[in-house]
């Protein structure tokens, strides 16, 4: 067991207030309030749909999600009207589809994940190689001058990023993922990710409420003293800090990164102490040695911080911790539904304690979402109702601001309005 | 007396067997269909003991717990589970939270 127990008496320093004002250092953003229309409108989405997602790199999920030869993914695309089959090939390259025979149109994989030697559509048995060339027609001779290597699954550009799978549905896309991502790789770099992903538990929920409703939900700390007051407000709270400002963050032309303190006078639970002894958890580690962190997490070094967020445009963003690691993925399905999943990762338990550390981490922030679940179909429920038209933001809610700006930059929707 | 189902110097959590459960999916079901009332004896009658259980468990490694260590090594991550309700939300739901039927785990 380690010696490591915290105390509770740790001190927090004064916030650092000479740069909280954030509207004040990105000015372009305004501090009007935000209008609720791209939040129900139905216009909006369709804009949104072929100004944003057809035209960006979209995170699938990592590359130990298919280790093996054969092993594929199916990402749902709603929000693009496809499926896309996400599969490592037998020279261990990574190729990525839309789900589609080139038959009938039938879908070529029906679950959402597994093992195949190829794939055989299930309609009229056309079979294609994990490469996507169509290797095998039943009753050939009867088609009609087929133009069989030109009828292969049709291809969407992949590439990855340390560990992480993109799909862009350009095949030949005019910007490249690392282009795409050089604002926030710097951050990451060198952040232990393979390590961490040896464990990862995931959930999805389908949630109805706007995508943008549900992920601005986790780009601002200003709730958690009120709506996470039972769970998590004591960990990420304290008496210098009690409305959870931001430690400091970087607004990017698209992406952007956020640092939050923590609570170092925070006494854990006793079953979070114990978690705390024999593992990592976001909760309860405070004020350990940052030597194992790239320096652009938590880049001020303060010992009170807690947790980084990098948003990635547009829809998954990547909460790096001491240790542990978690993502959102926010699939738009309509103007008022949204796939959201929550993945969180971990290093390779070695024993019952470090199992049992991990699964109170994971459940605790299960419990703690839960909080937030319930507050986002609440809001759209009423959004629509035209009762207010906008919504005012302060310096704290400034990535909201932010997010709201970058998907219009996109989307058009008031250009010249 | 039934077969004793957990390690010998173990027994007096016998009786908490019912929340030996593989799976996160079954430890929440049996978390939000409790009362209050069991999950709060189960949590106190584990947390007095985790001091002697985790050393007891980690002489194993994880992929060749004897059944009697493994159902043990259950109990934990089901004491892992009502944590929460017992330390966080004094219910074993959260407070106003969302249908955690709803958000479904890929993982067991």
């Amino acid at each position: 067991m380690k010696d490591r127990q915290p105390t509770g008496t740790g001190e927090n320093a004064a916030p650092d207030q000479s740069n909280d004002r954030w509207n004040d250092k990105y000015p372009h953003l305004g501090t009007a309030p935000i209008p609720i229309e791209p939040y129900i409108s139905r216009e909006y989405f369709a804009l949104e749909r072929e100004r944003i997602f057809r035209n960006v790199w979209l995170n699938v999920g990592r590359i130990e999600d298919i280790p093996h030869p054969g092993d594929y993914v199916v990402a749902a695309l709603t929000v693009c009207r496809t499926s896309v089959v996400v599969v490592r090939g037998k020279g261990g390259q990574i190729h990525a589809f839309h789900n589609m025979c080139s038959h009938r149109g039938n879908k070529v994989v029906w679950d959402n994940a597994g093992r195949c030697r190829n794939f055989t559509c299930k309609f009229h048995g056309w079979s294609y190689g994990l490469d996507g060339r169509l290797t095998f027609i039943p009753d050939e001779q009867r088609f009609c001058g087929l133009q069989k290597d030109k009828l292969g699954l049709t291809p969407v550009a992949v590439d990855t990023w340390a560990g992480f799978i993109f799909i862009h549905l350009d095949p030949n896309p005019v910007e490249t993922l690392r282009t795409y991502l050089a604002e926030v790789v710097p951050g990451l770099e060198g952040y232990p990710f393979s390590e961490l992903s040896a464990t990862r538990f995931c959930w999805r929920t389908e949630i109805k409420a706007n995508w943008k409703v549900a992920q601005d939900a986790f780009q601002e700390g200003y709730h958690f003293p009120v709506r996470h007051k039972a769970s998590a407000a004591a960990a990420f709270t304290s008496e210098t800090n009690p409305y959870c400002h931001f430690l400091s963050l970087d607004l990017y032309e698209r992406h952007r990164r956020t640092s939050s303190y923590g609570n170092l006078d925070y006494t854990p639970t006793p079953v979070a102490g114990m978690a705390y002894q024999f593992g990592s958890s976001v909760v309860v580690e405070r004020g350990l040695a940052m030597d194992n962190l790239p320096a652009g997490v938590n880049p001020t070094r303060r010992p009170d911080w807690s947790i980084d967020v990098f948003w990635i445009f547009p829809n998954f963003s990547i909460f790096p911790s001491n240790g542990t690691y978690l993502t959102h993925h926010f699939w738009p399905v309509s103007a008022d539904r949204t796939i959201w999943e929550t993945r969180t990762y971990f290093p390779k338990a070695e024993n019952a304690g470090q199992k049992f550390s991990q699964e109170y981490s994971k459940v605790l922030l299960r419990d703690i979402l839960m909080e937030d679940g319930t507050t986002l179909e609440h809001m759209q429920d009423v959004l629509a109702s035209g009762a207010k038209t906008h919504m005012p933001l302060q310096h704290q809610e400034i990535c909201v601001r932010h997010a709201y700006n970058v998907v219009e930059d996109y989307v058009g929707f008031y250009a010249g309005r | 007396m039934p077969e004793a189902r957990l390690p010998e110097q173990f027994r007096d959590l016998e009786q908490w067997i019912g929340w030996s459960l593989e799976t996160e999916g079954e430890r929440s079901d049996r978390r939000q269909a409790s009362a209050m009332e069991d999950i709060t004896a189960f949590y106190e009658a584990m947390l007095a003991r985790m001091e002697e259980v985790l050393p007891y468990l980690e002489q194993f490694s994880l992929e060749e717990l004897p059944d009697d260590a493994k159902r043990l090594f259950y109990l934990t991550l089901s004491l892992a589970e009502v944590a929460p309700a017992v330390e966080q939300f004094g219910q074993p739901s959260v407070v106003d939270g969302y249908d955690i039927k709803r958000f479904v785990a890929s993982h067991r």
